[in-house]
């Protein structure tokens, strides 16, 4: 076990004080799910952590919120609360379908999903549908504020664009149209307390014809960072929703898998794997069947 | 239909809380991991990165220097480093496997325990070492232990050098196979594959080793699955007698056949720093060092080849099965025993020769999990068994029920089967209740979806009841009355979870006539009863229990003649209920308590206890030919699966098991479904997911983040169906059930999987990778 | 590192104690305090063994650090009984239905039904799983440990 001090900020300005005069020696303890595994490993990233700066009891950070049609969501919300929320069942139902599927009961009553933003996992189950969403990062230090795409923020497995003195204080996204399609699709190894062998979170926005005017699609563990597939995107805008025309999309996903991470290893499993999930979640989305 | 619950018993084939789960369900139950004794400090181990490795140098000094170290020992300051049983208290010199010790530590706190083994130096040498079974039977391949011999003629030879385990070599031959294959009409030859398992206990190995002058030298409190096997690491660690070493069972959180060999190691080396500090160690293993220190299922490959007639009757059946000991070993030649006798199935075939040996590889070893060889053996029987018949174009049941071995039969090693064997009953109440033939016509509707099939199976197998050929089934039991009326029993057998002291409770009451709440089960103390074996092989109830059957009727018999005397009658007039004995057709008017009987024998200076010493049958098998009586009874066992399989990801859904058993006589109905229910899940991970990846020695798993077996949400619809027979052979009629509980559940989940998808499985676990592509993927590299 | 002094109350107790910054709930609670109970399987948040009720949720104490219990209020197996000493039906339901065999899972899925059955009168069999879903257990299968459930729910409702 990594040994170091513990300090508890009463407040998001305390917190920023410290972070700014300890810097890469502190770091932030929000669920600790993810940090106590590890700190019990002796990850090398944290060998030079002294101060834990508990920011778990940090109210402000909790804070989901519904203003003028924009959703803010405190990165210190646990996964149980945004399960629980009103307003994200809502206007993001596939983002709680996500964050059901992380760890256990006992992990979603500690884990944030700040945090989940900040460990960088490319398997995150909440990170795709919060860039489905095109969502944004407030970020705070004792200097100021400033935004960021979470599609931009994430840099590679693990690692990010925060600063040493930097805090993630909310994650915004516009609301989605509560009749629209939505689904998250996760496989694992096991049906549950399984971290994604993949997942694709997708949403499909038509008018009253059918046609689809709006649609993302963003899958997960497939390639280091997260991101909207938009050649695929491009495939189902305009268009009425297929079996067919899904099974392309989820081949073309597939590809573009591919033209980022190159054959790997895994590839042989990933290739068609990710294909049909896709498909699955676009059939899912649009309430089209198995082709019959 | 011989299903339970005919059987006339005063406490058997009942229902009785277990006698241990208000502790439990409390918290108050004390585990190894939760002894703490005045004056205690700590011990670690430090443990190799290489799977093989020359010690070039070890530098101790600053480890030693810190403040608060007591002791730090490596192989120059023990008196021996090698155990009794091969694996190594601390490293010779060479390291074989990764995670072997090289160094131990003793410290004030858990901190400082850390602090020293992180100041320990150790320079090594890397060699090449030998990771495979194939790899280890290569021609020219390393040489990775002194005992290890070559093959001859495609046979394990004592005169040639090789990686072969000698003494784990058993061949059976049986009949002619030359002439039963020149006689067969159709003849088929497969190959499957096991990999290692770990047992997943939720409770990691733990103990606390003390001096303790009341013992003689020392006591070890450890969670030890077989106390006497501890003691025996225990004394031959510190080289001191058994009689002044003592070692006490804790509860114990789960085995499976696991906490052996590590639990025994830990107590050693706990007791070296005992004796290097003068202070009481406790030592805890971290899940990771669990995982890389405790013995695993043993990985086989398979090869066999069976000749049958053209109305399906197997006339003559071959075989290798080749285990993974790992680098060091002292299991593999009693599991083969039990592999080799159960190499040709559950069916009478009169042409029989396999070969089966275990290989030294630089791997953890590999040891006793529930089943000793058995999940394995019948995974890989019973789907080549399905390969035959689909080849063959026969019906898969009806393929089993002409070959399966009837009452009469000779099995593999020749033993008549003389007692009641209703497999055929069996089989037709397991394809009857689970509607096979309806559900198989159901699902293959569903075997053209690119999505998702649904597939079931049936398997069949059996399991020779306790030690029997592999080593002497005897064990003692020690039944005491006090003079308040209560009764004291103990054993050298271990509750090790499955609920051994519920059944002994049961079995003394019923020898003696008394109910079951005046009971207690004293733990094991290896200072106050006889060795009775180990708690394995499913031989706790079936013959380990004799003696307290015996030990108890004796009890019993003694209190009633007491209780004659006190009514003035004949010892055969008297009976007891509820504790109070009365003359039999008094209406209840004579009657003397059990409390009253028990204290005139104390002050009347009579015997209140009885000892009994059950021994073991004549059995044997000839080291040659395999041939012999090889054990008591068999247990047999018939279960069906079904399961869901997404074609587009591989996903295994298993819907339904249904879990048949022959137990002879069930004597509590709750433990033995929960034997059941239990043996399911871990049938399904070995069948699904269940796999410690081992890449040139180095375990890719390591804790259960991603060793990965079922939630409550994963596990399938269970159905336990009970079944008894006549089968005098072990306490009142019981049979083995621990491990046929799970023993063919991996293989059916692999039978219904190849029915789903119309695919044989032949290596295991129906992984996602495995079942979408057939075969398993490497991390690591890219592709070209 | 400084020591950090420790207020909380486990088990409607009040009890303090001095820490080290960087230690575990769950071993402060066993070591400092003997609450045995809470057992310790995986260490990374993954087998449930330790699982507490911090603040009324349940949490793996072996993912939370001594020092953010201060001033928390916890409840562990050891304070699940019935202020007269009896067993809470759980617990009497855990017995009479053979949901236990080695036990070392048994005080975090007593744990998880408890806190099932405070927020939930009527669980379905999939609510039940749902709940004990962060408990694994290598012995049961789980059945008898839901038809537990299933029995302390009717139970309590008498």
């Amino acid at each position: 076990m990594i040994r170091f001090d513990y300090k508890r900020p009463d407040s998001i300005e305390e917190c920023l004080a410290l972070l700014d005069m300890y810097r890469e020696k502190a770091r932030l303890f929000a669920g600790g799910t993810d940090l106590m595994v590890e700190f019990r490993a002796e990850d090398k990233k944290l060998k030079d952590v002294e101060l834990v700066l508990d920011i778990s009891k940090l109210t402000e950070l909790k804070i989901i919120k519904l203003d003028q049609g924009s959703i803010s969501i405190g990165s210190g919300a646990t996964f149980s609360q945004i399960i629980e929320n009103p307003v994200l069942e809502k206007y993001a139902p596939f983002f709680i379908e996500a964050c059901k599927t992380v760890g256990s009961p006992q992990i979603r009553n500690t884990g944030t999903v700040g945090g989940n933003i900040g460990t960088a996992s490319p398997a995150s189950d909440s990170v795709p549908p919060l860039v489905a969403m095109d969502s944004k990062l407030v970020l705070a230090s004792s200097k100021g504020t400033r935004n960021i795409l979470l599609s931009d923020f994430i840099e590679g497995a693990g690692r990010t664009l925060i600063q040493p003195d930097e805090v993630i204080k909310s994650i915004q996204f516009k609301k989605l149209k509560p009749e629209a399609g939505f689904s998250f699709v996760k496989l694992g190894r096991r049906k549950t307390l399984a971290i994604a062998r993949m997942n694709v979170a997708v949403y499909v926005e038509s008018d009253k014809d059918g046609v689809v005017t709006d649609v993302r699609i963003v899958p997960g563990s497939a390639t280091p960072v997260s991101k909207r597939i938009f050649e695929a995107e491009n495939m189902l805008l305009g268009k009425i929703p297929s079996y067919d025309l899904h099974e392309a999309i989820g081949k073309k996903v597939s590809e573009k898998m591919i033209g980022i991470t190159g054959k790997r290893w895994s590839t042989p499993y990933k290739e068609p794997v990710i294909a049909s999930l896709v498909k699955r979640a676009l059939n899912e989305a649009t309430g089209v069947k198995e082709n019959e | 239909m011989p299903l339970m619950g005919t059987k006339n018993y005063r406490h058997l084939n009942k229902r009785l809380n277990r006698v241990d789960s208000a502790d439990k369900i409390t918290g108050r139950a004390l585990y190894a991991a939760d002894v703490k004794v005045p004056g205690m400090i700590f011990g670690g181990s430090l443990r190799c990165k290489y799977a093989y490795a020359i010690i070039v140098e070890i530098d101790t000094s600053k480890a030693k220097a810190i403040p608060g170290v007591y002791a730090v020992l490596t192989a120059k300051d023990v008196p021996k480093t090698q155990s009794w049983a091969d694996y190594p208290y601390l490293s010779d010199g060479t390291v074989r496997f990764v995670g072997e010790t090289v160094a131990i530590v003793a410290a004030e706190t858990t901190d400082l325990v850390e602090d020293a083994l992180k100041a320990i130096e150790v320079e090594y040498e890397e060699l090449d070492g030998v990771y495979t079974i194939e790899g280890a039977l290569e021609k020219n391949a390393v040489q990775i232990r002194e005992k290890g011999v070559g093959l001859k003629d495609g046979l394990p030879d004592k005169d040639k050098k090789g990686n072969i385990f000698y003494d784990s070599y058993y061949p059976i031959r049986k009949g002619d196979i030359e002439k039963g294959f020149s006689e067969a009409d159709f003849i088929l030859e497969r190959e499957y594959k096991t990999p290692f398992v770990e047992h997943s206990y939720i409770e990691r190995e733990a103990c606390v080793v003390m001096k303790d002058p009341d013992a003689g030298i020392v006591t070890a409190y450890a969670s030890a699955q077989n106390p006497f096997f501890t003691r025996r690491y225990l004394a031959d660690a510190i080289q001191a007698p058994f009689n002044k070493c003592r070692v006490v069972q804790k509860m114990l959180g789960g085995s499976f056949g696991g906490k052996e060999e590590l639990v025994g190691l830990m107590v050693g080396r706990a007791a070296l720093l005992v004796m290097a500090t003068d202070r009481p160690v406790k030592m805890v293993a971290t899940r990771e060092e669990s995982f890389m220190e405790s013995a695993k299922r043993h990985p086989f490959n398979f090869k066999y080849k069976a000749g049958l007639t053209k109305d399906g009757k197997i006339i003559a059946w071959e075989g290798t099965q080749i285990a993974n000991a790992g680098a060091y070993n002292n299991q593999t030649q009693y599991l083969n025993c039990r592999a080799a006798i159960h190499s040709a199935g559950v069916y009478n075939i009169p042409n029989i020769k396999t070969d089966t040996y275990g290989v030294f590889t630089n791997n953890i070893h590999s040891g006793a999990m529930r089943g000793y060889s058995s999940p394995q053996i019948i995974f890989a029987q019973e789907q080549f068994l399905n390969e035959i018949a689909k080849e063959m174009g026969i019906d898969e049941i009806d393929l089993r029920r002409k070959n399966i071995l009837k009452q009469g039969d000779l099995t593999a090693t020749s033993q008549k089967l003389t007692a009641e064997t209703i497999t055929l009953e069996m089989i037709d109440h397991m394809v009857n209740t689970t509607e096979y033939y309806r559900k198989k016509e159901e699902y293959s509707n569903t075997h053209k979806s690119k999505e998702k099939r649904k597939g079931i199976a049936l398997v069949s197998c059996y399991r020779g009841s306790g030690y029997g050929a592999e080593t002497p089934d005897a064990g003692g039991s020690l039944v005491t009355a006090i003079e308040d009326g209560t009764i004291l029993i103990n054993t050298g057998l271990a509750e090790n979870g499955q609920g051994l002291k519920t059944a002994y409770t049961q079995i003394a009451a019923e020898g003696i006539g008394c109910t079951t709440d005046i009971i207690n089960f004293v733990g094991v103390d290896t200072h106050s009863i006889p060795d009775s074996g180990m708690t394995v092989a499913s031989r706790g109830t079936v013959m380990g229990a004799q003696s307290m059957r015996k030990a108890s009727i004796d009890l019993g018999t003694l209190l009633r003649e007491t209780a004659a005397m006190l009514l003035k009658t004949d010892p055969d007039k008297v009976d007891i209920d509820n504790n109070e004995f009365y003359i039999i057709g008094s209406d209840g008017k004579n009657k003397v308590s059990l409390a009253d009987v028990c204290n005139t024998r104390l002050w009347t200076g009579k015997a209140m206890a009885v000892y009994n010493w059950s021994e073991p049958g004549d059995l044997g098998i000839d080291h040659h030919t395999g041939q012999g009586d090889a054990f008591p009874t068999y247990s047999y066992g018939v279960v069906v699966a079904e399961v869901e399989v997404d074609m587009e990801t591989g996903f295994v859904d298993v819907l339904k098991v249904s879990s048949g058993h022959d137990v002879g006589t069930c004597v509590n109905p709750d433990t033995v479904e929960g034997q059941i229910y239990g043996g399911i899940a871990m049938g399904q991970g070995f069948g699904v997911t269940e796999e410690v990846p081992v890449n040139k020695g180095q375990l890719e798993s390591k804790n259960f983040d991603s060793y990965i077996f079922p939630t409550s949400i994963d596990v399938p619809e269970m159905e336990a169906v009970i079944f008894e027979c006549d089968d005098s052979a072990g306490t009142y009629g019981a049979k083995s059930l621990g491990e046929p509980a799970t023993e063919a559940v991996g293989a059916a989940i692999a039978a219904a999987v190849a029915n789903a998808t119309g695919v044989p499985v032949r290596e295991l676990p129906c992984n996602l990778e495995r079942t979408l592509l057939g075969k398993s993927l490497s991390k690591g590299g890219m592709i070209k | 590192m400084n020591k950090i002094k420790l207020v909380m109350t486990v088990n409607k107790k009040n009890v303090e104690t001095e820490i080290e910054p960087y230690a575990r709930l769950l071993d402060v609670l066993r070591d400092k305090f003997g609450f045995t109970g809470v057992k310790e399987g995986c260490g990374i948040g993954e087998c449930g063994a330790c699982t507490i009720i911090m603040n009324g949720k349940k949490v793996n104490s072996c993912m939370v650090l001594a020092a953010q219990a201060q001033g928390a209020d916890i409840l562990t197996i050891e304070g699940v009984e019935n202020s007269d000493g009896s067993m809470h039906p759980v617990q009497e339901a855990f017995l009479e239905k053979g949901a236990v065999q080695c036990g070392f899972c048994t005080p975090g899925m007593v744990i998880s039904s408890y806190h099932l059955l405070n927020e939930n009168q009527d669980p379905t069999d999939q609510e039940i799983k749902e709940a004990i879903s962060g408990n694994l257990c290598r012995c049961t299968g789980y059945k008898q440990i839901i038809n537990a459930v299933h029995m302390a729910a009717d139970n309590m409702k008498k």
